[in-house]
């Protein structure tokens, strides 16, 4: 296949808008293609597909959540075709609908962003029904006993053999740790209040675990970094909380090309104000932040008005959210690992706080000043469901958008924010950067987000001419244009044509292979035996995900040997 | 006035699926078009011709002037008078699960039984039942925070389970007795049973229920006081305090047990 005169923005290979030609032979960027096949993208913006590199997809939580919503399953309907299986749902889609959206805003690959060891089994099984992009899933680590205990032990070598252990039983991708501790002491109603407050029965602090997982997870030299959510998310004032977290690992060095720690959803962790009533923005501090350090990434996590599914692991932020907004809630216990909560919820331009969230968001994306540290995602359906990317992306590109919005929303989004004196508009290659060859780099993986020899022949093609549309005037254009892909090629098989799904390939699923030196591996098998017969409700036989859930895999292989 | 009559001519075994029955839809078109109009009986799309005889006025009129008789039994087919906005739809028997679905205007009369659903998410308008209605009735959607918003609804006879459950406006009046948990959830509107109700109002946060009859009351409901309402005597409680509720019930006579 050949893509032939689009306006090519690939950042990773340096190409900034130029019109040439791409290549794609059995499912790679070549440099040359025989086989015939031709685009036709003259006039068009031409990228490599789409990354989500955080979005709850797939497991016991998302399908928690659709259970508990059949009001939102009917918003989104859309009957099956000859080709496609029906569609539901808005912020808690069924796994078609998914993969199917995500082809239709030209993007090829999704992370499902945490997932318990115990529920992993789930996870694969609905990825496995997401049609069309690659995957994979991030394994939660933050609350795990087994953890717990080593980083109580000071035993770096045998956590480290547990990560490994534990990607391997959930097939799992990266380690992705949720308000560390604090999901543990919510087995007794409790919380901690900070990265210095004692986990009961453990004695640990937030500190040291994830000091600890982030040193295992770099002696596993794996390919993703910790991928952090804050302790006390979601709670006015908690920008402190994020910036003593990020401060408490500084010294740590990464083992590869790549940050040495990536912190989620930023949005819900630069919160200023002691309660609700003085709550304000504290993105400027947190950019600022993250201008002086390098080694940091972040996600948005930026805000949608309308209706959220919020789902996490951080379940007494879940509970919180349920008392304030008296809301549905569902609470999990996942035994030995992890809680969960799922509270549905609206976003209200009106409402102060939600009108607060919504700008900063939109600030960390525009004062970080290094595109390669920030990425575009809503934290699907947290923030907001990931259908409204082409929304976000406009808002980055357009400063008159922002302002257009900002006078429909609550003034203290104005006043408690610095988003109005915000004149940075993001151009074609920022946005290429933060929704594809920036979210492929932090996850480690080396052929998504770019359009080089070799990578992955994954291309979303758009009807919106770079050379001649100025997305700071013609903001809806850019919007309409994002939201329908002219064409998206997957593995270079065309599987959207305006804007319509025209092909449905199955994906497949990343997830890494660390290797361990033996005796450690043993020392883990030997507590895990002792857990199993103790501690879980199941055998250990039943909890590892066998190779007949993961149908396509792609395996990353690292570790310490 | 355009009038459309319309019978069925078989008896039905699986649901039909009829939302196309309604005085918005019928207006601008003639009869022949009616009779084309597709709706699902089971799995299976049919036109209104192959299951129902139509007659009436071939000329197209605006909604409002709309009246659509439906005579027969109706207790199989669905969603008759979804969405209407205007008109008038009169029953002669039976009528089906979710008969006026998010209504907001025009005026159904069912002469005879209506089925579970009866005008959920009714927005306005107003439904009259000569007999008894099933379960549901002016309750929401499965997982909705609001139900009926508007309009009103009469059930002569007596109403099923969950009457007006999650009922955030509007009236609902029935003459005979309620089943289990009428007004559960409200957010508002109002609930008049002219006969005996179980556990009303249970986890609402504001509205007001009035059982004529005998209620048995939750024991999360405070009783205030007694106050007389057209000559009859009602204690007066607050609740549904699990919720801290503020909502209103007035019950005639309460079940001993209850408090």
């Amino acid at each position: 296949m050949i893509i032939e005169g689009g306006i090519v923005y690939d950042p990773i290979n340096g190409v900034l808008g130029e019109e040439m030609d791409v290549s794609i032979e059995d499912g790679r960027v070549v440099e040359e293609s025989r086989d015939g096949e031709k685009i036709d993208a003259r006039g068009m913006l031409v990228l490599p597909g789409g990354v989500d590199a955080h979005a709850h997809i797939a497991g016991a939580k998302v399908n928690t959540g659709r259970i508990m919503r059949p009001e939102d399953g009917r918003r989104g309907t859309e009957a099956r075709t000859k080709l496609l299986r029906p569609s539901t749902g808005y912020t808690v889609p069924n796994c078609y609908a998914i993969g199917y959206r995500y082809a239709r805003l030209g993007y090829t690959c999704a992370f499902e962003a945490a997932t318990p060891i115990l529920e992993a089994r789930h996870t694969h099984e609905e990825l496995e029904e997401i049609p069309i992009v690659d995957k994979g899933a991030l394994t939660l680590f933050g609350n795990n006993w087994e953890v717990l205990e080593c980083v109580r032990d000071g035993d770096l070598e045998k956590l480290a053999a547990f990560v490994a252990w534990g990607l391997r039983a959930s097939r799992g991708y990266g380690v992705k740790v949720v308000n560390p501790g604090g999901g543990e002491a919510w087995g007794f109603g409790g919380n901690v209040k900070g990265i210095d407050d004692p986990v009961p029965n453990f004695g640990v602090t937030a500190r040291e675990i994830i000091r600890y997982l982030m040193r295992a997870n770099e002696a596993l030299r794996l390919p993703h970094s910790v991928h952090l959510h804050t302790n006390n998310l979601g709670k006015p004032g908690n920008y402190e909380t994020t910036l003593a977290t990020l401060r408490a690992v500084e010294d740590i060095a990464s083992s590869r090309d790549r940050q040495v720690l990536h912190v989620t959803h930023m949005q819900f962790s630069a919160y200023g104000g002691t309660g609700w009533r003085d709550f304000e923005s504290k993105a400027p501090e947190i950019s600022d932040y993250f201008n002086k350090h390098d080694q940091f990434t972040m996600d948005m996590g930026q805000l949608i008005f309308g209706s959220a599914t919020t789902m996490t692991a951080d379940a007494p932020l879940e509970y919180g959210n349920a008392r304030l907004l008296k809301a549905k809630w569902s609470n999990h216990d996942i035994e030995l690992e992890e809680s969960s909560g799922v509270v549905p919820l609206v976003y209200g331009r009106k409402n102060p706080i939600n009108a607060i969230q919504w700008a900063i968001g939109l600030e960390l994306a525009l004062l970080t000043e290094d595109p390669w540290q920030m990425i575009m995602t809503t934290d699907h359906p947290n923030g907001g469901p990931f259908v409204n990317y082409p929304e976000v992306v406009a808002l980055l590109m357009s400063r008159s958008k922002r302002e257009k919005e900002l006078a429909t929303l609550h003034d203290l989004a104005s006043k408690r924010s610095s988003l109005p004196s915000i004149e940075r508009e993001m151009d074609w290659n920022e946005v290429a950067i933060v929704t594809r060859a920036g979210p492929a780099r932090i996850l480690g993986l080396a052929e998504k987000g770019h359009l080089g020899v070799g990578a992955d022949g994954d291309v979303s093609i758009y009807d919106v001419n770079p050379e001649k549309v100025d997305p700071s005037k013609e903001h809806e254009e850019v919007k309409a244009a994002l939201a329908g892909a002219k064409y998206t090629i997957k593995g270079g098989e065309v599987v959207v044509r305006d804007g319509e799904v025209v092909a449905v390939p199955q994906g497949r699923t990343y997830w890494v292979d660390a290797s361990v030196p033996e005796d450690a591996e043993a020392r883990v098998k030997a507590d895990l035996v002792e857990k199993f017969a103790k501690y879980y409700s199941i055998q250990m036989s039943n909890y590892m995900v066998q190779d007949a859930y993961v149908t396509r895999p792609r395996v990353i292989r690292a570790g310490v040997i | 006035m355009k009038k459309v009559i319309i019978k069925p001519l078989r008896e039905f075994w699986v649901p039909v699926e009829a939302e196309r029955i309604s005085p918005d839809i019928f207006a601008p078109l003639s009869i022949e078009e009616i009779r084309r109009l597709e709706v699902w009986e089971g799995n299976r799309k049919v036109t209104l011709s192959d299951l129902f005889m139509i007659s009436g006025d071939d000329e197209p009129a605006p909604p409002g002037d709309n009246e659509i008789v439906l005579s027969g039994d109706f207790s199989r087919v669905k969603r008759i008078g979804e969405k209407m906005t205007s008109g008038t739809i009169v029953i002669k028997g039976d009528v089906g699960m979710h008969a006026g679905n998010g209504m907001s205007g025009g005026e159904i009369l069912i002469d005879g039984n209506a089925g579970d659903w009866l005008g959920r998410e009714m927005q306005g308008g107003k439904i009259t039942v000569s007999g008894d209605a099933g379960e549901y009735v002016g309750a929401g959607y499965r997982g909705e925070s609001c139900g009926m918003r508007g309009g009103e609804i009469l059930v002569e006879g007596s109403a099923g389970d969950y009457l007006g459950e999650h009922l955030c406006g509007g009236t609902i009046t029935v003459g005979g007795d309620a089943g289990d948990f009428p007004g559960i959830g409200n957010r508002g509107g109002a609930i008049v049973i002219g006969g005996n109700a179980h556990l009303p109002g249970a986890e609402m946060a504001s509205g007001t229920i009035t059982v004529r009859g005998r209620a048995r009351v939750l024991p999360s409901f405070q009783r205030l006081e007694t106050v007389e309402i057209d000559g009859i005597r009602f204690d007066k409680f607050l609740g549904d305090l699990v919720d801290d509720g503020k909502g209103e019930l007035f019950a005639a006579s309460v079940e001993d047990g209850g408090r």
